[in-house]
């Protein structure tokens, strides 16, 4: 196949590329961001070169074995909307691996930030690439550690570790649901083949599962998208250095999900569940995202918000799903991307040259950034939706795409006048004004600080003149993937007069009433808390909390420090189980009509009994041995009536020892009774326990020893003990020969045994070290062998 | 070709006769203990390629026949399981070369160390349950000691309560045994695997109780866990790693090999039950982990719930599921053992586990850090290392089956299983070095030699997934079908009887 | 017979059962050779009892002649005890150990001595490079 497996290596050349990155950047210093650009400006260039074939609506396919074990492949399919996403990772990619090495300059972290950028470079194109549900999803996980390590780059500050674990939480946590939503799918559709999926939507939507598909993989989308309720870590993930919040979370990989959801929309869309689910949770988050906006006056979080509302618009107008709605998404998609991007890098560079991101502190830069200031602008008025910039076309197509649907485009309406306020904030009142006020001498910024933002900016005012350049040959293909079949549309920049012209022009002017008012809104609501605390957020922090009390509180009752809560826990679950199921499930059958004993059997074993019984009730210690040194002895008694002399004699022999071990122990153990002080419950507890277990011991007993016995083994010991073996006692014989390996075992626990009551007794070992660590003595030991090691 | 069969006990067992005659020669025990290690995992390594080539090899000692004498028997999981073993034994041993002190040498660390081997190794080859009891004790011994050894209050407090604990579950595993002999006169599993399902159900399930029981402790399943987290941390990392790595698993491996083997006659009740244990195990192991706030703590804690998910692929009872479970067991000893011997190194570093009295390893130690992430995330189950896979696989054997309880108890427990690796990276690792704590210079470069190692054997595993993944499906099949088990130990004509009622 | 062996069996094992669930870990070892005991018995009994002779060959025969004692369970049984032996002491002297460190054999006063501040604490003073 023509190009056949180039897609793959363009994505493991970038993550080879992304290894290699500290070695890179220490080789070409300052220089490290334009050299390591080479690479997204050629991925660009490589996806652009398949450009006609992607428009003539091929798709190019490659499939590659992975795990062949579970039918998993690396399969990479480029089509329409691949194409798209594609050019945006590696494009936007580019500029931002130049500024990174302007706005990074000299910080010593720096291989490192670009070993994760270039790493979240290439899971971010796995994920768009992937033909299969499982390789998406690993390289899906990718962006969300290297996210977690990005927006964690401050590690030192704490702010930037919790908002850092915040994402990676809400984001793995959402992947994980996504993950259970694609094994059903991979399970109702047979295959984890994205492509094989697609093409038989109906079984899918048929299926009794798809409910639960749809959830589950909705809220993989959701929160990576950063859909309300799970908007809250996307502002936070602001505590990344800005190129990361440029790149990641605004535009990348918060649109991961808007991604997954228009790549799978053949199969999963179109139905009331997924209509109702998208353009709520999309409205819901525009709506709260403009609310929450007038609440900021930190350039980067106002930036944040407005993310937040163009996520909610593209997962809405996924939710509609009409062909007019999908191409509005296609080219929201594309002009967001192009008017965010320099607009995070611009407010980067004041905060980088003028020292502060709060919208209020700054005035008059323009004066001393004027490039940034234009760029500024440009991509400003793209944002706020005014002719003649791209994101112009984009917001029209939006209008016009909800036009069934006056509520959401009534929600879209109020959602794009706050992006004109955010405009108004970030990209004219720091600049516009006579005075220069900055917390530091401001100045414009590098070369590599202004070039990619320009050049997208640009890009977007270019495209606002000419949308017909990319309006056939990638805006009409990626949403022909959408939509499943080709639905041409043309893009214009002058509509005539419209009622989408119309309603823009109502966005205006009520985001001219909201740069009016701004200042007292912004102070009042700022004045109250206005149990904000309640919302999402709080709902992540109090489920966090929760979590840690509720593991406290089970590990408090379930894990005392006293061996005897253990002992009883541990008893009563062995009982209860093995009771439980003789009870239940058992059918135990016996005969108790045994043959009977002799008088004098009756004797002992009634004072075994007893003497078991006596060690239980002893108080005194002497007793207790007395008790158990009588009971051993009974048991070999038992053992010389039954025929089993060596058994017996060991038996004597070894209770023996024990009763002089024990009683040399205790001679050196504290002295006093061996009353407890423990309640009724506790004792009635472990009573029941033991009760249940003994007669647990006997019932089995009974229940074995009145099934026929199988003596085959024994038989043949009988057999072949002199004959094959020279001996004449059995019973050794199967100890140093048949079972010779059990021996060898036997006699090494005794060795073991042995040596470790050495190693307890040596009194000079522990006594040395009474209070002393032993580790932090072996420790010194060896930091001063190993000296300047 | 059998002597291979015992060569994994046999070698340790000889190796510890040697070692504790030299006991006083400091150097020489290090050196053959260390190198005897390389031997063990070659032979080991050797014995798992002939079972793949020639399928499972029998030993029987002395000669004599099986039923009548003792077997062992390698199938491709007893051949997994110690070549894993091996493995092991290598990585701590030259980790324990610097951090084993001479105190501890002299009383005996190195003999100890080969006889734990030999009874893990003994435990997982045989192929006689009283013969298995037997190198449990051995093992059981052996850990007894070196737990202790020191006598520090901490390891003597966690010492007996571990001691405590072991001692019950052995008798109650001796009375099942006991049990078993009595209702079919033979102690060889395949044999067993013949004659337990002409005996009356009922009785056996009830005695599938008492091993449900006895090797659920030693496995550390809920609710008989409570001697795991009391006292793995209390010896030094070498020690602590090989048990976290090992000890449990032995208890795994014996839970796969009855309730495969032995116990399969009511699976729908057996199976069950394990799988509910299963959900608990996970759950409460990663809370009581999320409660802890010490580095070894921690960790031990997340050894009883990676438990859960090997148990549950137990529990499902299908190919796919015990080859996730096989999987699973390989990836989290390399994984758990790996995350422990890190420990050891950021202990050098900041002298404590304690996770407020650590920070700036980040900055410090950036490879050692890269050297914690790479097991913890793999633990995490983050993609693509080996924890990914290894829990696809189970939740995708559970997905099959329909069993979407379990499915969400195990990836809920996957997330909190991120926060709990997080928030030791974002305490030792990020997080400013707290005041009044200073970093020592860095440790001995022979620490860093087996976690490099088993970081590089776990990237492997996950990258490179396939050719592991088809000899845990080889064990899986053997496991599914123990024809094959018992036509290898007892010859054909047995085989033919199997699951054939009276 | 083998009734009242299994109800020794159930008595010995209940005894050992409510003696390891004790505060008192010398309770807790005499439980542990109580359960022993019975598992032993247990073991001995379902091995099936035999009042006849000895499992011996005698020295004019190359097989025993007629009815003798199982021989195989009474030879697991004597691996288990010796096993048990060594593990008992084992424990006998780790619980001396313990009182002598711990100053307690109470289960639930092991941890709390832990707690109790240490008289020398300088660990890092002690790891400091020379």
């Amino acid at each position: 196949m023509p190009g056949g497996d180039r897609v793959l290596i363009a994505v493991l050349l970038a993550f080879g590329v992304a290894l290699a990155a500290p070695v890179i950047v220490r080789v070409a210093g300052d220089r490290s961001g334009w050299v390591l650009a080479l690479l997204p400006a050629g991925i660009t260039a490589y996806l652009l070169s398949h450009g006609s074939r992607v428009a003539a609506g091929e798709s190019i396919v490659e499939r590659v074995a992975w795990v062949s074990a579970l039918d998993i492949h690396l399969s990479m399919r480029l089509d329409g909307l691949s194409l798209v996403f594609a050019l945006m990772i590696a494009g936007i990619g580019t500029a931002i691996v130049i500024y990174a090495g302007g706005y990074l300059r000299g910080d010593r972290q720096l291989p490192r930030f670009y070993l994760l950028l270039l790493a979240f470079m290439a899971a971010m194109l796995g994920v768009v690439l992937s033909d299969n549900l499982i390789s998406l999803f690993v390289f899906w996980e990718l962006t969300s550690i290297t996210s977690y390590f990005l927006v964690g780059y401050k590690h030192e500050d704490e702010t930037s570790r919790k908002s850092a674990l915040q994402a990676l939480l809400v984001t793995a946590g959402g992947g994980l649901a996504m993950l259970a939503g694609f094994l059903i799918l991979g399970l109702v559709g047979g295959t984890f083949e994205i492509s094989e999926l697609l093409s038989d939507p109906e079984a899918i939507r048929g299926h009794e599962a798809y409910l639960a598909i749809l959830l589950l993989v909705g809220l993989g989308a959701l929160t990576k998208s950063a859909q309300w309720p799970f908007h809250f870590w996307l502002p936070n993930a602001m505590a990344a250095p800005t190129p990361v919040s440029a790149y990641l979370h605004s535009a990348t990989m918060v649109k991961a999900g808007v991604y997954l959801l228009a790549r799978l929309s053949p199969a999963l869309g179109g139905t009331p569940a997924w209509f109702w689910l998208l353009t709520l949770a999309g409205a819901a988050t525009m709506l709260a995202a403009g609310s929450l906006a007038l609440l900021q006056r930190d350039s980067k979080r106002l930036l944040a918000y407005s993310t937040l509302i163009a996520l909610g618009t593209l997962v809405m107008l996924i939710g509609v799903g009409t062909p007019g709605a999908i191409s509005a998404m296609i080219v929201f998609l594309v002009g967001h991307a192009l008017y965010k991007a320099p607009l995070f890098m611009v407010a980067g560079s004041v905060d980088h040259e003028a020292g502060s991101r709060d919208v209020t502190a700054l005035r008059g830069l323009g004066r001393v950034m004027p490039i940034t200031w234009i760029t500024a602008l440009v991509a400003g008025l793209s944002a706020g939706g005014l002719p003649p910039l791209f994101g112009f076309v984009a917001k029209e197509l939006a209008y016009e795409g909800l036009f069934e649907n006056p509520l959401l485009l009534g929600a879209l309406i109020a959602a794009s006048a706050v992006m004109v306020l955010i405009v108004y904030l970030v990209a004219w009142r720091p600049f516009a004004g006579r005075e220069i006020h900055a917390p530091s001498a401001p100045h414009e910024a590098p070369l590599s600080m202004w070039l990619g933002p320009a050049l997208l900016a640009a890009g977007g005012a270019v495209l606002g003149f000419a949308p017909w350049l990319i309006g056939d040959s990638l805006m009409v293909p990626a949403a022909a993937a959408v939509l499943g079949e080709l639905h041409p549309f043309r893009l214009y920049l002058w509509h005539g007069f419209t009622l989408a012209l119309g309603l823009s022009a109502v966005t205006v002017a009520l985001g001219v009433v909201l740069v009016w008012r701004w200042r007292p809104v912004h102070d009042a609501l700022r004045s109250r808390t206005l149990g904000w605390t309640f919302g999402p957020v709080g709902g992540y922090d109090a489920l966090m909390a929760g979590l840690v009390r509720f593991a406290a509180w089970q590990t408090r009752v379930l894990q005392s420090d006293d061996l005897r809560h253990h002992m009883t826990i541990i008893l009563g679950f062995t009982v209860a189980l093995t009771g439980l199921t003789a009870t239940f499930r058992g059918e135990l059958a016996f005969d108790l009509r045994h043959e009977a004993g002799y008088f004098y059997e009756y004797i002992v074993l009634v004072l075994v009994g007893a003497a078991a019984i006596s060690a239980l009730r002893a108080h005194s210690r002497l007793v207790a041995i007395t008790s158990l040194g009588v009971a051993g002895f009974g048991i070999a008694i038992v053992f010389v009536f039954f025929a089993a002399p060596d058994l017996a004699i060991t038996q004597f022999l070894v209770e023996t020892l024990i009763v002089i071990i024990v009683a040399l122990v205790l001679i050196r153990l504290p002295r006093g009774s061996l009353r407890e002080t423990s309640n009724g419950s506790v004792r009635a507890i472990a009573g029941t326990i033991a009760v249940a277990g003994g007669a647990l011991f006997t019932v089995l007993t009974l229940a074995v020893t009145a099934l026929p016995f199988d003596a085959s083994l024994t038989t043949f010991f009988e057999a072949e003990s002199y004959p094959a073996a020279q001996g004449r006692n059995i019973v050794n014989v199967i100890l140093v020969d048949f079972r010779a390996i059990d021996t060898l075992g036997e006699i090494t626990v005794l060795a073991v045994a042995a040596s470790g009551a050495y190693a307890l007794l040596r009194r000079s070992f522990g006594r040395r070290r009474d209070d002393v660590d032993t580790e932090d003595r072996s420790d010194r030991v060896h930091v001063e062998r190993g000296g300047g090691a | 070709m059998s002597w291979l069969v015992g060569a994994p006990v046999i070698l340790p067992l000889a190796v510890a006769a040697l070692l504790f005659v030299l006991q006083g020669r400091r150097e020489a025990q290090r050196v053959i203990s260390t190198a005897s290690t390389a031997l063990l995992v070659t032979l080991s390594a050797i014995l798992l390629y002939r079972v793949s080539e020639g399928g499972i090899l029998v030993a029987q000692f002395g000669e004599w026949r099986a039923p009548f004498g003792i077997s062992f028997v390698a199938d491709h999981l007893s051949a997994i399981m110690v070549v894993i073993t091996g493995v092991m034994a290598v990585a701590t041993a030259v980790y324990a070369l610097r951090d084993i002190d001479p105190d501890r040498e002299a009383l005996g660390y190195h003999p100890l160390f080969q006889v734990l081997l030999a009874g893990i190794n003994g435990a997982f080859l045989t192929g006689d349950l009283f013969n298995m009891y037997v190198w449990f004790e051995v093992l059981l011994i052996a850990s007894f000691v070196l737990l202790t050894l020191g006598n520090r209050r901490e390891q003597l407090e966690g010492g007996i309560k571990y001691v405590a604990v072991n001692l019950v579950s052995s008798l109650v595993f001796l009375g099942a045994i006991g049990l078993v002999y009595g209702v079919t006169g033979t102690l060889n599993m395949a044999d067993l695997a013949i004659r337990l399902p002409q005996a009356p159900g009922g009785l056996v399930s009830v005695i599938a109780m008492l091993f449900m029981v006895a090797f659920g402790i030693k496995a550390a399943l809920f609710p008989l866990f409570f001697w795991l987290p009391a006292s793995y941390h209390t010896p030094p990392q070498a020690i602590a790693a090989i048990f976290a790595g090992m000890l449990t698993k032995v208890g795994v491996y014996a839970l796969i090999r009855v309730f495969t083997l032995l116990f399969v006659h009511d699976v729908a009740y057996t199976h069950t039950i394990l799988l509910w244990i299963a959900g608990f195990t996970m759950v409460t192991g990663v809370l009581g982990a999320a409660a802890q706030n010490d580095f070894r703590k921690i960790l031990s804690f997340h050894i009883i719930s990676q438990i859960g998910y090997m148990i549950m692929g137990l529990a499902l009872y299908t190919p796919l599921a015990l080859l996730g479970a096989v999987f699973y067991i390989v990836h989290h000893i390399i994984v758990k053992a790996n995350l422990f011997l890190v420990a050891g190194i950021v202990r050098r570093y900041a002298g404590s586990f304690d996770l407020d009295r650590l920070g700036g390893l980040y900055r410090r130690a950036p490879f050692l850090s890269v050297l914690f992430l790479v097991p913890a995330f793999s633990l995490a189950g983050f993609p693509p290392l080996s924890g990914f896979w290894a829990k696809l696989v189970v939740v995708l054997a559970a997905a099959d089956v329909g069993a979407w309880p379990i499915v969400a108890v195990a990836l809920v427990v996957g997330l909190l299983t991120i926060y709990s690796m997080t928030k030791i990276w974002q305490a030792a690792f990020w997080s400013p070095l707290p005041d009044g704590v200073e970093l020592a210079p860095r440790p001995s470069g022979l620490l860093y030699a087996p976690v490099i190692g088993l970081a590089l054997l776990t990237l492997a595993i996950g990258f490179w997934s396939g050719p592991f993944l088809a000899v845990a499906e080889a064990a899986a099949t053997e496991l599914m079908d123990p024809t094959a088990y018992v036509r290898a130990v007892l010859g054909d004509a047995a085989a033919a009887t199997i699951g054939r009622t009276p | 017979m083998e009734t009242p062996l299994a109800l020794t069996v159930g008595v010995l094992f209940a005894c050992g059962l409510y003696l390891v669930m004790q505060r008192n870990l010398l309770r807790f070892v005499f439980g542990l050779l109580l359960l022993s005991g019975s598992v032993n018995l247990l073991i001995f009994t379902v091995g099936r009892l035999t009042r006849g002779a000895p499992a011996f060959v005698p020295s004019e025969l190359s097989t025993p002649p007629g009815d003798v004692s199982n021989a195989l369970p009474q030879a697991l049984i004597l691996t288990a005890i010796v096993i048990g032996f060594g593990l008992v002491v084992f424990a006998m002297i780790l619980l001396l150990r313990t009182y002598e460190r711990l100053g307690t054999v109470k289960t639930e006063e092991l941890s709390a001595h832990l707690e109790a501040p240490r008289p020398v604490p300088m660990r890092h003073d002690d790891e400091a490079p020379a």
